[in-house]
């Protein structure tokens, strides 16, 4: 459907563009967030850009903060100095506002305090203002966030080789090979996607209480070589399209049924195992309840786990850090996504279309 | 049965092995499980001992309950019709053959595929009273009626809104599926119910509506599903399982999850999981039945 | 390629730490800041004087929560320091290890173990006949009061409220009302500052939440009669200018505390209180006293209030978690110099808290940083201290008088409505509690 009118057209495009900057705006202001100072954030009115303020305090210039406004439109300063936060001796002046020096300076280095902090070191050894002593002992006291990251990783890319290569078996066995009772197994099998987790929760959890993995990453990637019932389906359905002659070629000669399957069929399947494997992914990067549920030391956290405990640990909220942590969560996805935008899209679209039609015709 | 068949039927559960231990460990023993602890008094520290309806009847009496369960409702239904409106006009708009419809889609896509937990904290930060970007952005609207920007989450009345807004910037997953679904229908009916007369909005009434019904009455499902399960983004956003502010976010989930973990009271825990599910298959149903003559479907 | 990739997923997944030939045991703790350095200097303390055990200390948030967690999913730490509210519930879960078999092997009944504390704190570690945890630093709570503010009203800096009646009066006198805006500056005392024993309102004036069969909320008149007294302070100052004055509050742990900045001239807090002011105030001048006094022969009441060590259930090292937990309860008795302290005593002295042991070290008695230290050992030992009630469910029933109390301070519903309603909740919830444990009783 296209507007006719070129007055159409020019409101589409106007909503089109005052939408996508509404949709745009909390990235921007995440990571406007997290560039700035402390203090920087919790000033009003809000501002974009992070700045460093110079005055002249004494007979130095210093670097400042601006406290607040004078009626008569100076400013009062206070000088800002990380060693000397802690204690009463800063020095304070007040200057007239063209006195005050402002540049635009992003602090790169939130980052890599938000990074170090995550996982429970103090800001100030991450800062480097106190002498990292040890403070605690341990795996937990102070992990890192490379630890974090290889925690998902083992999660994630565990998880992909068991959805991609079980769902794949699986749905061979639901789509090329004809067996008695087939099609009641796979709507047994539908049926299963509407059981909501909240029902399978805590006999799970018993069940992984017993073989002794709670607290190891194990439930998080084993139960994905067993297959899940949307994988299932998904590549059912796209095997169907693959002609029966192939296959029956290859019987002829002589191939067993997983010759078939590994030589013949997965090949051909690419497309959907890179769907399956790209939404698997997303979904073990995201998944924030699993961990919650099996995860008890923090060494072994997850980075969805770590960055919502990272909010709950510090004494107050470093909102410049959390937003820093976060950003570093959300980049790879985005990455991802734009490395591998048709999949995504042709994987929601088409499969998610048939997967309507074919779920509500079986209803 | 013949030879073929047999062999058939080896090779059959041979392939579908995995997906029959899996369906037999991770999904119909606990939910037969979780059906039977819900009659039970179970902690998993210790063993199940066997308590009738103890369960059902303390939740039939347990205010938390209700005050969960409303809450959830409440906050499905102000998520899910604004959510729909949202998807859909995002996907008409997209579907106008713009120019640069790429960009904007993933412009629109983006944000649902952003970590829930990342987009909690960011929003956590939006909705902050003090220094939070939206009521910096209302303060000069509202002052000109001369009210004050709410206190979202710091404000019981506020804080489901709060929530249900932004789960508004994740709709662009349901939004590529009724892209989807709005391409798929055939430029032939548009063209014939123009020469017929009609203006935008009846073919929009009359044609693109009533093609596109499957994926609007699946996205309608999916969404009752997924709101009244929302979890990660309310523990997130209220700091533990508490419901922050006075309860007024104490979501189904949270309380389940709640009382099954912090509590360890696990067996009244399934009950509440086995009433959702009740509850969930009943609202499909009712919904099927609800859009049964509106939903059309092309063969 | 893909296989390579596996392989260094699955070597990286198999990473362990060197060994030292030491029992490593992880105790979990809530205490960070200068209160957890406090700690980690007596864990440094056993880690040093033997070499068999390692103790690994961790800073933890809702370090009760994470615990119960942890346990049930059978990977508990060996040692967990709660709040003596959680050992209840956690007890009667079965969530804990009991310790009268590891007191016994040191040649101690329970009750002579027990008897080196104040009763109050000893009161608090055994439940149902079993001993569940030991005390870690104990704390009782004071009326502590601003002597500037006081000067300023006119009244004597050096004389405190004694009574009830004396308290409002004074607190009428220490409240000042900007001329212009008619706004508050400055309350003289506000009961929902800070709120943290506002349960223990109704046992100040003499009432009970159990009589040890049945819940007692709404059956007690003095009950009533402490909410009816929270909602007299909002009458007299006026719910929404109370509210405009609370909302510039700073955080506890600042220099904006209401009482550290002299925007409340009386406050009931605990022995940490000093510790603090030290750090976010250093010149303020204020003086301690007992809760003022309400019934006649119930002088020197407070509220008692205890961390606890614990082992819990499952955990994998308990000879080792008992070991430690022996030493943290052990004190030098002959220490004459700072370096000499040892256990419970360092931890108390760093803390700048009072010893739960009866016994004090020279060193500690004489030379303790707290200025009003002597106070608070005399609540310690007073008979009239408090503690939280030892019912399982008193986390539930505590929220539910923290609701009645927010319900007073705010007057939205007739009090004895909240507190019919408080103790219809409760009772029921108890029953369910007492079925629960009848059904697993041995």
């Amino acid at each position: 459907m296209q507007p006719r009118t070129r007055f159409g057209r020019c409101i589409v495009y106007g909503l089109l563009l005052g939408l996508s900057g509404l949709f745009l705006l909390p990235l921007l202001w995440l990571v406007s967030t997290s560039l700035k100072p402390i203090e920087q954030t919790m000033s009003l009115p809000p501002t974009w850009l992070p700045r460093v303020y110079y005055a002249t305090i004494g007979d130095q210039r210093r670097e400042v903060t601006l406290d607040h406004q004078l009626p008569d439109g100076r400013w009062q300063v206070i000088e800002r100095s990380p060693t000397k936060m802690r204690t009463h001796a800063l020095a304070q002046a007040i200057v007239p506002a063209s006195a005050i020096e402002v540049r635009v300076k992003p602090r790169w280095e939130n980052y890599r305090i938000a990074l170090a902090t995550m996982g429970g070191r103090s800001i100030e050894e991450a800062e480097g203002t106190v002498a990292a002593r040890q403070t605690g002992y341990g795996r937990d006291t102070a992990v890192s966030f490379g630890t974090f990251l290889r925690n998902t990783l083992i999660v994630c890319l565990l998880g992909i080789v068991g959805a991609v290569l079980s769902n794949a078996i699986i749905a061979y066995g639901f789509a090329k090979i004809p067996w008695r009772g087939r099609e009641a197994v796979f709507a047994v099998t539908l049926a299963t996607m509407m059981i909501p987790f909240p029902v399978l929760m805590v006999p799970l959890y018993g069940v992984f209480k017993s073989l002794g993995w709670i607290g190891t990453l194990k439930p998080l990637w084993v139960p994905a070589f067993f297959g899940g019932a949307f994988n299932i389906f998904l590549m059912r359905q796209f095997f169907r399209t693959i002609p029966e002659e192939l296959s029956e070629a290859a019987r002829i000669d002589g191939c067993n049924e997983w010759q078939i399957f590994w030589r013949i069929i997965l090949p051909l399947s690419k497309p959907v195992l890179a769907v399956v494997a790209l939404f698997h992914f997303l979904w073990a990067w995201n998944d924030f309840l699993g961990p919650l549920l099996f995860l008890t030391r923090k060494h072994t956290f997850t980075l969805a786990l770590a960055l919502q405990n990272y909010q709950s640990q510090a004494g107050g909220v470093q909102w410049h850090h959390l937003m820093a942590a976060s950003l570093v969560v959300i980049l790879p996805i985005i990455v991802l996504f734009f490395l591998a935008q048709k999949t995504f899209i042709r994987g929601i679209a088409t499969t998610g279309l048939r997967a309507c039609f074919k779920s509500l015709n079986l209803s | 049965m013949t030879t073929r068949e047999k062999r058939h039927l080896r090779n059959g559960l041979l392939f579908c092995a995995p997906w029959f231990i899996g369906l037999g460990l991770f999904t119909a023993y606990p939910v037969v499980a979780s059906l039977f602890y819900s009659f039970c008094d179970y902690s998993v520290l210790q063993s199940p001992v066997w308590s009738g309806t103890e369960n059902y009847r303390r939740m039939a009496g347990d205010t938390l309950f209700w005050l969960s369960l409303k809450n959830t409702i409440i906050y499905a239904l102000l998520s899910l019709p604004a959510g729909m409106i949202v998807a859909l006009s995002l996907a008409l708009l997209l579907n106008t053959e713009v120019r640069g419809m790429p960009v904007f889609r993933t412009i629109f896509y983006l944000p649902s595929i952003v970590p829930m937990v990342a987009s909690a904290m960011l929003w956590l930060w939006i909705f902050n009273g003090q220094f939070g970007l939206l009521n910096w952005a209302l303060l000069p609207i509202l002052d000109l009626f001369g009210l004050k920007p709410p206190g979202w989450l710091g404000d019981p009345t506020w804080a489901k809104p709060a929530l249900a807004l932004m789960s508004l910037w994740g709709v662009g997953n349901s939004m590529v599926i009724h892209l989807a679904g709005l391409q798929n229908v055939p430029k032939e009916l548009y063209e014939a119910a123009e020469i017929d007369g009609a203006g935008t909005w009846r073919r929009f009434w009359h044609v693109t509506l009533p093609m596109i019904s499957p994926v609007l009455y699946f996205n309608l499902i999916m969404g009752i599903i997924g709101s009244l399960q929302v979890f990660a983004t309310v523990f997130v956003m209220t700091g533990g399982a508490d419901g922050a502010p006075a309860r007024s976010t104490l979501f189904y989930a949270l309380y389940l999850f709640s009382v099954s973990f912090y509590d360890l009271r696990m067996g009244y825990g399934c009950a509440m999981a086995w009433v959702l599910f009740i509850l969930i298959v009943a609202l499909t149903v009712v919904a099927t039945k609800l859009t049964e003559k509106r939903v059309h479907y092309a063969t | 390629m893909i296989r390579r990739c596996l392989l260094l997923v699955l070597l990286l997944a198999g990473c362990r730490p060197p060994s030292d030939g030491r029992v490593h045991i992880t105790y979990w703790e809530k205490w960070t800041g200068a209160e957890g350095a406090a700690m980690q200097e007596v864990v440094d303390q056993f880690n040093r004087s033997q070499d068999r055990i390692v103790v690994e200390y961790l800073a933890t948030s809702a370090v009760d929560r994470k615990t119960l967690v942890a346990t049930a999913g059978g990977d508990p730490p060996d040692v967990a320091g709660l709040w003596a509210v959680n050992v209840y519930s956690f007890a009667d879960r079965q969530a804990l290890t009991p310790l009268d078999d590891f007191i016994r092997a040191e040649g101690d009944t329970p009750e002579q173990w027990l008897g080196r504390y104040y009763p109050v704190f000893a009161d608090m570690c055994h439940h149902r006949g079993t001993v569940w945890a030991l005390p870690s630093t104990p704390a009782t709570t004071a009326l502590h009061w601003n002597k500037r503010l006081f000067r300023e009203a006119g009244l004597d800096p050096d004389r405190p409220p004694r009574t009830l009646a004396e308290l409002d009066e004074f607190a009428e006198k220490l409240t000042k009302r900007d001329p212009q805006t008619g706004q508050i500056v400055q309350l003289g005392f506000l009961p929902q500052e800070p709120g943290w024993w506002s349960w223990a309102f109704p046992a100040w004036f003499g009432g009970r939440y159990w009589d040890g069969t049945n819940i007692t909320a709404a059956t007690e008149p003095a009950n009533l009669a402490a909410y009816q007294w929270v909602e007299r302070y909002t009458r007299r100052f006026g719910l929404e200018p109370i509210r405009t004055f609370t909302s510039g509050f700073g955080n506890f742990a600042s220099a904006r505390n209401p009482f550290m900045s002299g925007k409340i001239a009386m406050v009931l807090q605990g022995v940490w209180m000093d510790n603090f002011i030290n750090q976010f105030q250093p010149g303020l001048e204020y003086g301690v006293a007992p809760w003022p006094q309400i019934l006649p022969d119930q002088a020197n009441f407070t509220v008692a209030d205890c961390d606890l060590l614990a082992i819990p259930r499952g955990a994998k090292h308990p000879q080792e978690a008992w070991a430690f937990i022996k030493f943290v309860s052990s004190i030098n008795p002959h220490a004459q110099r700072e370096e000499e302290l040892l256990g419970m005593e360092l931890l108390c002295y760093r803390q700048k808290k009072i010893s739960p042991l009866r016994q004090w070290s020279p060193f500690f008695e004489q030379h303790h940083p707290h200025r009003h230290i002597a106070l608070f050992r005399q609540l310690a030992e007073s008979p009239h201290a408090i503690h939280i009630p030892k019912i399982g469910i008193w986390l539930e029933y505590r929220r539910e008088l923290d609701s009645v109390f927010e319900n007073a301070r705010l007057m939205l519903k007739p009090n004895d409505d909240a507190l019919a309603f408080c103790q219809r909740r409760i009772t029921e919830s108890w029953q369910w509690h007492q079925r629960s444990l009848e059904r697993r009783a041995p």
